[in-house]
């Protein structure tokens, strides 16, 4: 099922534009990761395909409904979210918690079920011991965990990660790729990830979106080329 | 002497500081946590502007203090979102034009009115009136009301404005919104608090509980505790040491604030 169709959209900083013809698609079931060079506006991208941004050209269209026809949900992971700041006064488990109230209303008490997702998402990144430590006290590693966990609290059906693993051991990397293939292989969900290791994830991700600078453009504005990863060992992992 | 509360001008000013101290320091805490600890001292000078029209027009300065704040909090959020790398520019533009309108106002307006102004400046809380002591109880429990309903939404927003818009937040409205409600709750508070000290009783209390409290809800309700205590304590010093009454409060926030830094640092 199609959750993100993207047609010929342009973006402008001021009239300069970054991102010129731009198409791509994103659909339930698949990891695709999304690469180019430094300044190619990736995050400008996603953003505008969120609607966080609104581009003055072309058309994003958002499905209303994910496979099982109920309300799609979305998690986005933006970049250096776990930079924010360091005084916010929370613990681990309450910011956790917070990515189940768009699932489950933001006026409707947590349940047991509930609960024991919050568990789970906090186990499956290693920080359910820290629970109870303030946001602000954990290392740059665990606050990505910890961010990433409560992505996972929200059990969304489309993930938009943005250089999700930064920070990361080799080893932790590894098993997050593993995550996300296995969410989008046997969930069903549709992930979109920003990197800059295209080879370290290819073996995982489905398809490569690739933006290319415009070499006809007298700007510095990029477009797409999309490649299939021909290797990928996605469908036997 | 005779007992503080044997006087009817000194009821009113405890009520009036017990209602501020349920309201102001949620505020406080929430702009601290947006970043946005000058926007209670830039509404508290736009307001003084307000004051200005509204004794210059000859009608109620805090009917027109209120007018001109919640003005000028939906025009803040405008700025802020235009000058989104460098919120403060929108706070650092709008007291400069509060304080300049309220200038030429004053100037044009004849000389009884600077004492007005000059009441408004520094406050004057054993002056208020019943109604503004009613009008302090309702802005408390518009507050209250909308903080118990909209915690978790204020969370997310105030942790991350990116992450709150894809949860589905209205983040816009949800800003402007807030904008306003502070704008109306400093416009009320001026007539007690004065412009120059509402900022302070805003921030002090949340600065304090964000340096104790762990969790969001915590600091939310040590805030009110040390808002609640400060301000009644102020007052009672006021009262008997013959000093200004939001400046004591004031004095004692801030000596609070130093004294749990100091038992943070030896802490650690």
């Amino acid at each position: 099922m199609r959750y993100i169709t993207v047609e010929d959209l342009a973006f402008y900083y001021d009239k300069e534009p970054v991102l010129e013809h731009i198409d791509y698609h994103l659909d339930s079931g698949e990891f695709v990761t999304l690469t180019g060079e430094n300044g190619a506006a990736k995050t400008t991208l996603i953003k505008a395909s969120l609607g966080i941004l609104s581009p003055k050209v072309g058309k994003v269209t958002l499905s209303k409904t994910n496979i099982r026809g109920k309300k799609l949900r979305i998690a986005y992971l933006p970049q250096q979210i776990a930079s924010f700041n360091a005084g916010f006064p929370s613990t681990v488990y309450e910011f956790v918690k917070s990515g189940r109230y768009p699932r489950k209303g933001w006026f409707r008490r947590l349940n047991a079920h509930d609960e024991e997702h919050i568990k789970a998402s906090l186990e499956s990144v290693g920080m359910w011991e820290h629970r109870h430590s303030r946001i602000g006290a954990l290392s740059g590693g665990q606050k990505q965990r910890a961010v990433i966990a409560r992505m996972f609290a929200s059990d969304p059906d489309i993930f938009i990660l943005d250089e999700p693993t930064t920070g990361m051991d080799a080893g932790t990397k590894e098993d997050f790729y593993k995550l996300m293939h296995h969410n989008a292989h046997q969930h069903k969900k549709a992930v979109l990830m920003i990197t800059h290791d295209p080879d370290e994830v290819k073996k995982y991700a489905d398809r490569n979106i690739h933006l290319v600078r415009n070499q006809d453009s007298p700007w510095r504005c990029f477009n797409i080329h999309e490649r299939k990863e021909e290797d990928s060992h996605a469908e036997s992992i | 002497m005779l007992n503080l509360f044997e006087y009817d001008f000194m009821q009113r000013a405890f009520l009036a500081v017990i209602a501020m101290s349920l309201f102001s320091p949620i505020l406080g805490t929430f702009l601290i946590l947006r970043r946005q600890s000058l926007m209670s001292d830039t509404l508290s000078h736009v307001s003084l502007s307000g004051v200005a029209f509204g004794l210059v027009l000859g009608i109620s300065p805090t009917l027109s203090t209120m007018v001109v704040v919640v003005v000028a909090a939906i025009f803040l959020e405008y700025l802020r979102t235009i000058y989104k790398d460098f919120m403060e520019i929108g706070t650092a533009i709008l007291m400069s034009t509060g304080l300049a309108l309220a200038l030429i106002v004053m100037s044009k307006g004849g000389s009884s009115s600077s004492m007005s102004l000059d009441q408004y400046l520094f406050g004057s809380i054993v002056t208020i009136s019943s109604e503004q002591v009613i009008s302090l109880f309702v802005i408390a429990s518009i507050v209250l009301v909308l903080t118990f309903l909209f915690i978790r939404p204020m969370y997310i927003l105030t942790f991350d404005e990116d992450t709150a818009f894809v949860d589905g937040l209205p983040v816009r409205s949800m800003s402007i919104l807030f904008n306003i409600v502070t704008g109306l709750a400093i416009a009320l508070m001026i007539p007690a608090a004065g412009a120059l000290l509402v900022s302070t009783i805003m921030v002090l209390p949340a600065s304090i509980a964000l340096r104790i409290g762990k969790n969001f809800r915590s600091v939310i309700f040590i805030a009110n505790v040390i808002g609640f205590l400060g301000m009644v304590a102020g007052l009672y010093i006021s009262y008997y040491a013959e000093t200004p009454a939001s400046a004591s409060i004031t004095l004692i926030f801030v000596g609070v604030f130093l004294l749990v830094n100091l038992l943070n640092k030896l802490r650690k």
